[in-house]
Order: C-alpha cells, then sequence, then structure tokens
C-alpha cells in the first residue's frame, strides 16, 4: 500500500514537473517571438533582405570585410545610402567625397553593385538598421559558484571519501584489537582456556611428506615468477607507453567540433601530411583563413571568444583596426605523439602512398573534444598492422610495378611474385611480404 | 598479525600505484631511460630549452624562418607577378595556366576542391558547405559557382584569389603548390558550368575558354565520367 502510494505520489509529481518545464519553454518562446515582433514589416522584410545579401561582408556591431552597419543611417543621409548601396561603382565616380573616403579606408575594396533591389528593397534595409537593437547582454548569475555546481562529484570528494575508507578501517582494527585483548584477559581471570582444535590427520601426514626446504624453495619461485611476470608486462606495456596522454593545449580547440560537427578535412589544417614525413601542426595563418571572421561574439556578449582572442595575440592581430603587429607570438602546443629518435616513420608515406586514414592510427579523433594518443605507437602495433593490413596493388598507383610484376607470373603459382594469388584469382600482399618488417626500414 | 598487515598495505600500494603509472590527463606517465624520446638533434613541432641559442631560434622554435632572398629546392614556381590589392586582382585577368595538367591532375584538382573549398562552397560549389551553413560571415555574397559572376570570372582572377584570399576567404598558398592552385581554380570553372543534372563538362571545355592552357590532347581525350556528381546529403 505504501509502495502503490509513493508511486503514485512520485507520478503525479513527474506530471507536474513536465507541466511546469512545459510551461516555462511556452513562456520563454513566447518571449523570443515578442522581442521579434517589435520589428515593423518593412524592416523585416530589410532584415531578410540584409542576411540574404549582405552578411557575407558586413556585421552590425563589428567591422568584417566592410564597415559595422550600426547606426550607419545618422552616419549618412538615406539618399546618399541608397546610392551607394544600388550602385557605389558610379557613386564614386561621380566624385563624392564620402564615397571615396569610405571606399579608401577599406582597402579599395569593391562593392557589389545591388542594382538588382528596388529602391523600396533598399529602403526596407534602412529601416532595418533604424529599428535594429544590440542584442540584450546576458547576465550570468552567482559569478563563479554557478560552474562548481555543474560537477556533483569532484576530485576532492574522492579524497575525502578515501580518508574516510582508511579512517573507518583503523577504527575497526583497533576495535578488533579491544575485543580480543579483553577476551584474552576474560579467559585469563576465569582461568577457562579453549582447547586447540583437533588437527587434521591427513594434513599432518602431508607436511610428513613433503621437504619443508623443498616446500619454501617452490613457494619462493612461484612468487619471485609472479612478481617477474607482473614486471615484464608492467615495462612492455606501462613504460614509456604514453597511450591515453591527452594534455591540456594552450588553446582549447575543438576536434570534436571542428573535424566531427563542422566536418573539415583533417588535411585542410593538417596540410603537410601528404606532403611530409610530419602531419604538421597548422601555423596561426590556417586559423585566421575562418577565424579573421568568426570571432563568435554573439555568444560572448559581443566579445571575441576568449580562445580566438589567443589566436590573435599569437598573431599579434588587432581585430578592431584589422591590422597586423609586429609581436607575433607562437603558441606552444604541447605534443602528445613521440617517438624515439631511433624510430622513422613518415606521414606521406602511409596517407599518400598507402591510403591509410588518419583515425586508423589516431582514433576517432572526431569525437575528442582533447585529443588523446589513442594507439600505444609501440614497435608490436607497427608490426601488427605490417603484418595484417592487405595492400591494394591494383587500386594504388604507387604499387604499379609491383602490380605488373605479380601479374607476369599469374600462372607459376611457386614463383616469386606469382605466389600472392590466392586460389580464387586475387592478390593478396601484406606490406610485411613487400619488406615491411625489415629492420632497417625503420631503423637507421 | 603484523605480517598480514604489511603484506595488505604493500599489496593496496602497488595496484594503486599501478593507476598513477599510467599516462592520462596531462601526465605522461613514467618513464626509464628516456634518452632517446628527445630528441638532441633539433625536430619539427617540438620546443627546445636551451636559452643560449635563442638568438637564432627565436621563441624556443626548434625551426628558423629562410633567409631572406633564398628559395627552397624545387619551388622556384612560387613566383607571382601580381600583388596582393585591388588593382592586383583586377590586373591578375590577363594571368593565364603556364603548366599543362593532364587528367591526373584533374582529378586531383577535385580532390583538393573537396579538401580545401567544400567546408564553405559545398562539394559542387553551392555555397552551402557545412562550416558556411553555421557561420553567415563565411558565406559568399554570389549564390552558387553557376552565378554569372563565376561563370564570366577569368581563370586568372580565380587563381589569384586561391593565393591570397579575398574578402573573409583566406590565402590557400601555405597548402597548395601553383600547380596545385591550377589544378582546382580550373575545377572551379569546370563547376561554372555544370549543367542542371550535375554533369560537370569535361576538361576539353577549358581550353575554349580566354586565360586557360592548353590542355594535353591525350589527356583530353579521356572521358571524365567520375566527375558525375552525386548530391551529398548533409545531416
Amino acid at each position: 500500500m505504501v509502495k502503490h502510494l509513493t508511486k503514485r505520489n512520485l507520478k503525479v509529481r513527474a506530471v507536474a514537473f513536465t507541466i511546469v518545464t512545459l510551461l516555462n519553454l511556452s513562456i520563454f518562446s513566447f518571449n523570443g517571438l515578442a522581442q521579434e515582433a517589435k520589428l515593423s514589416a518593412q524592416a523585416a522584410e530589410g532584415e531578410k533582405l540584409f542576411k540574404a545579401n549582405c552578411t557575407s561582408c558586413h556585421e552590425m556591431q563589428n567591422k568584417a570585410t566592410g564597415p559595422a552597419l550600426a547606426g550607419v543611417h545618422n552616419r549618412r543621409s538615406e539618399e546618399w545610402l541608397l546610392k551607394w548601396i544600388r550602385n557605389n561603382e558610379a557613386f564614386r565616380a561621380s566624385g563624392d567625397k564620402d564615397a571615396i573616403a569610405i571606399f579608401n579606408e577599406y582597402n579599395k575594396v569593391v562593392m557589389n553593385n545591388f542594382e538588382s533591389l528596388t529602391e523600396d528593397q533598399v529602403k526596407s534595409i534602412i529601416t532595418y538598421f533604424k529599428e535594429w537593437t544590440p542584442p540584450v547582454k546576458k547576465k550570468v548569475e552567482g559569478g563563479e559558484g554557478a560552474e562548481s555546481k555543474t560537477s556533483f562529484y569532484s576530485e576532492t570528494t574522492l579524497y575525502i571519501l578515501g580518508f574516510l575508507i582508511v579512517i573507518l578501517m583503523v577504527v575497526l582494527y583497533i576495535l578488533r584489537r579491544t575485543k580480543n585483548s579483553l577476551k584474552k584477559s576474560y579467559e585469563e581471570m576465569s582461568g577457562e582456556t579453549e582447547e586447540a582444535a583437533a588437527p587434521n590427520e591427513k594434513m599432518e601426514n602431508l607436511k610428513k611428506r613433503i621437504n619443508p626446504t623443498i616446500f619454501k624453495m617452490a613457494i619462493g619461485m612461484v612468487v619471485i615468477l609472479a612478481l617477474a611476470s607482473y614486471g615484464f608486462y608492467f615495462g612492455v606495456t606501462e613504460v614509456a607507453v604514453q597511450q591515453g596522454y591527452a594534455p591540456e593545449q594552450p588553446i582549447k580547440y575543438s576536434h570534436k567540433l571542428h573535424a566531427g560537427e563542422l566536418q573539415i578535412d583533417c588535411k585542410y589544417c593538417h596540410s603537410t601530411a601528404e606532403k611530409s614525413k610530419q602531419a604538421s601542426v597548422p601555423s596561426v595563418n590556417t586559423c585566421m583563413n575562418c577565424h579573421k571572421a568568426v570571432q563568435l561574439r554573439d555568444k560572448y556578449d559581443g566579445e571575441i571568444s576568449p580562445e580566438i582572442k589567443k589566436i590573435y595575440a599569437a598573431m599579434d592581430y588587432d581585430a578592431e583596426n584589422q591590422k597586423y603587429g609586429d609581436n607575433p607570438k607562437p603558441i606552444k602546443w604541447i605534443r602528445i605523439h613521440n617517438l624515439p629518435d631511433h624510430a622513422f616513420f613518415n606521414h606521406s608515406m602511409h596517407t599518400k602512398g598507402a591510403g591509410v586514414t588518419c583515425q586508423t592510427c589516431h582514433g576517432p579523433i572526431q569525437e575528442m573534444e582533447v585529443v588523446q594518443q589513442y594507439s600505444t605507437l609501440q614497435m608490436g602495433w607497427c608490426i601488427n598492422c605490417h603484418r595484417e593490413r592487405k595492400i591494394d596493388v591494383e587500386n594504388n598507383p604507387y604499387y604499379e610495378e609491383l602490380h605488373e610484376k605479380i601479374k607476369a607470373e599469374k600462372n607459376n603459382k611457386n614463383s616469386e611474385y606469382g605466389k600472392y594469388f590466392t586460389k580464387d584469382g586475387k592478390i593478396n600482399i601484406t606490406p610485411a611480404q613487400n619488406g615491411g618488417l625489415e629492420c632497417s626500414k625503420c631503423h637507421y | 598479525m603484523k605480517k598480514s598487515i604489511f603484506i595488505i598495505s604493500a599489496l593496496t600500494i602497488v595496484s594503486l600505484s599501478s593507476c598513477w603509472w599510467k599516462a592520462g590527463g596531462n601526465d605522461p606517465g613514467i618513464e626509464y631511460a628516456p634518452d632517446m624520446y628527445y630528441s638532441k638533434g633539433y625536430e619539427p613541432m617540438s620546443q627546445f630549452s636551451d636559452s643560449s641559442k635563442y638568438r637564432y631560434n627565436p621563441y624556443f622554435m626548434t625551426m628558423r624562418e629562410p633567409v631572406e632572398g633564398t628559395v627552397a629546392m624545387g619551388q622556384l614556381d612560387y613566383q607571382y607577378p601580381y600583388d596582393n590589392t585591388p588593382e592586383g586582382y583586377e590586373a591578375s585577368a590577363a594571368n593565364s595556366m603556364n603548366i599543362t595538367l593532364d587528367e591526373k591532375d584533374q582529378l586531383e584538382g577535385e580532390r583538393l576542391f573537396a579538401i580545401y573549398c567544400s567546408p564553405c562552397h559545398g562539394a559542387q560549389g553551392g555555397n552551402d558547405g557545412a562550416v558556411s551553413k553555421k557561420q553567415a560571415v563565411l558565406k559568399p555574397s554570389w549564390a552558387n559557382y553557376q552565378d554569372k559572376y563565376i561563370q564570366n570570372l577569368p581563370i586568372g582572377k580565380i587563381y589569384h584569389v586561391v593565393t591570397y584570399g579575398k574578402n573573409s576567404m583566406g590565402s590557400y598558398a601555405y597548402a597548395l603548390t601553383p600547380k596545385e592552385r591550377w589544378s582546382v581554380a580550373t575545377y572551379v570553372k569546370r563547376l561554372s558550368l555544370m549543367d542542371s543534372t550535375g554533369m560537370v563538362p569535361p576538361i576539353q571545355v577549358i581550353n575554349g575558354i580566354k586565360g586557360a592552357a592548353v590542355v594535353d590532347t591525350a589527356a583530353a581525350a579521356m572521358p571524365m565520367n567520375s566527375t558525375k556528381s552525386e548530391p551529398k546529403k548533409n545531416k
């Protein structure tokens, strides 16, 4: 009965909770609607046109390719704007001083002529400028305190728990000792002693038969073997194997966002992976390809994202004036994958030559928020792949010569190259069979 | 009693410490005699700590900038006569491809387009890449490559933009060699002539375009069926 009641109670609560959340949501969405509804119909039309035609070069609050457009209706007359937007080239040619000045200020980047827009359409865009209000700044409540709420189980909780366990164990031990000593003293006082249990005869016989020295030695051997195998296992899998190493980098660059969500190819940034021994860490100008324009100000209350600011600091780039300074400071990325000097590895041989994908060795990078070393990078790991992977000799131009040689000896199964044909007439050759296990291929 | 306590504590220490040895987070794990892990010779992608060499390798970088006035081996084709200015952009219309591209280079152009251009310009030049969809600033002002603007754009100007960048677009000279840039520019030109069924015209078409170089006749004769488009579905 009680159980039944509590269950019902829970259900009622759950229903009430969902209703409240739904209400909240609807109120919020209603708020959103109300804000948008502030724009007049003409301005809403202008917003549409603005987003379709202007946003690739203009932002409202910040300089992009062109100037920021907030308050532009105060700086220029409507007539001026109409002329400029519809045909700025002709307007400049007509000798308007302001037009020529702004053209020169923005490095003479030519703005498209929008003669396709009617005068009314341009006017509606200007109305949008007039009615536009900066987005309301979100206030973070609680400041720093709000952040700590997010993780209930912090590391300190773990330490405290461990400490408690130790204390409890000590208490238990002390209690046990007191109990034993009390028992002993009681026995002494009362003079009663329990007789030892009757010895097991079989065990006694067994003990007599075994030579104690040999017995001890055997046990010693087992212990030593166990310790040695543990030591060997430890040495092989733990010492200097950095699998799982995931250091915090100076910039919190997320591969999950860039490679996963935005589907940017690995080679966009690591462009030398196909051309050189190293898959280079991109220089900052690769970041600037997008982040010169993408500053995520909408997420940080009109400020540039703090991580993107670090890119600008490394470049000594002044985002407000769009100028580069003379004092760049390279970002000190922390190296994760490291091979010892005596091992040779070449990225281009594996990516361009053999067609191995990046994920084969580096794991699901597109899902990693912080990059970690996915593979062990041990020799056994290298060799394993060289033994198991099949070379695609037929479709890979790099192996054209080998393919010809194998094809030429198709009918001679025992020849040097003919042996790679399987029974069903396919070529089966691994890197190991093609010299991928020779010591000097990687160690020289 | 004492013995058992000792053994138990020793075992717990061993089992606990095995976690400490493992690499994870900021900890690279333990190393034994790691002399060859940290190269004496300078390796790429690493920094050194000897401050006496700071003068020659600023910021503790292991690489140096090339000496002024020198050209790396095999990189002589880096030279490009037009400046990164609006005037240079206009002047580059007269530039024409000074190399010949065969069929392999054309396929390479398509592959490189997918890597470096498609994040913003989309797989078929529809300006519908995953990045430009999310960030309006990176979406070009013209609709797609089949726009009259791109169709009439001289190939020299396309090459100029790939080399220096324009407006919100950055330079791609860091990743693409001049030959690769030309093959990408040719592919852009071919994409602009794509018909409504999604067929990208073969490279012979490029021959008819002013400013494009003559393509190998043997290569031009090869059919380019592989370029038939498959509209990419975005998640």
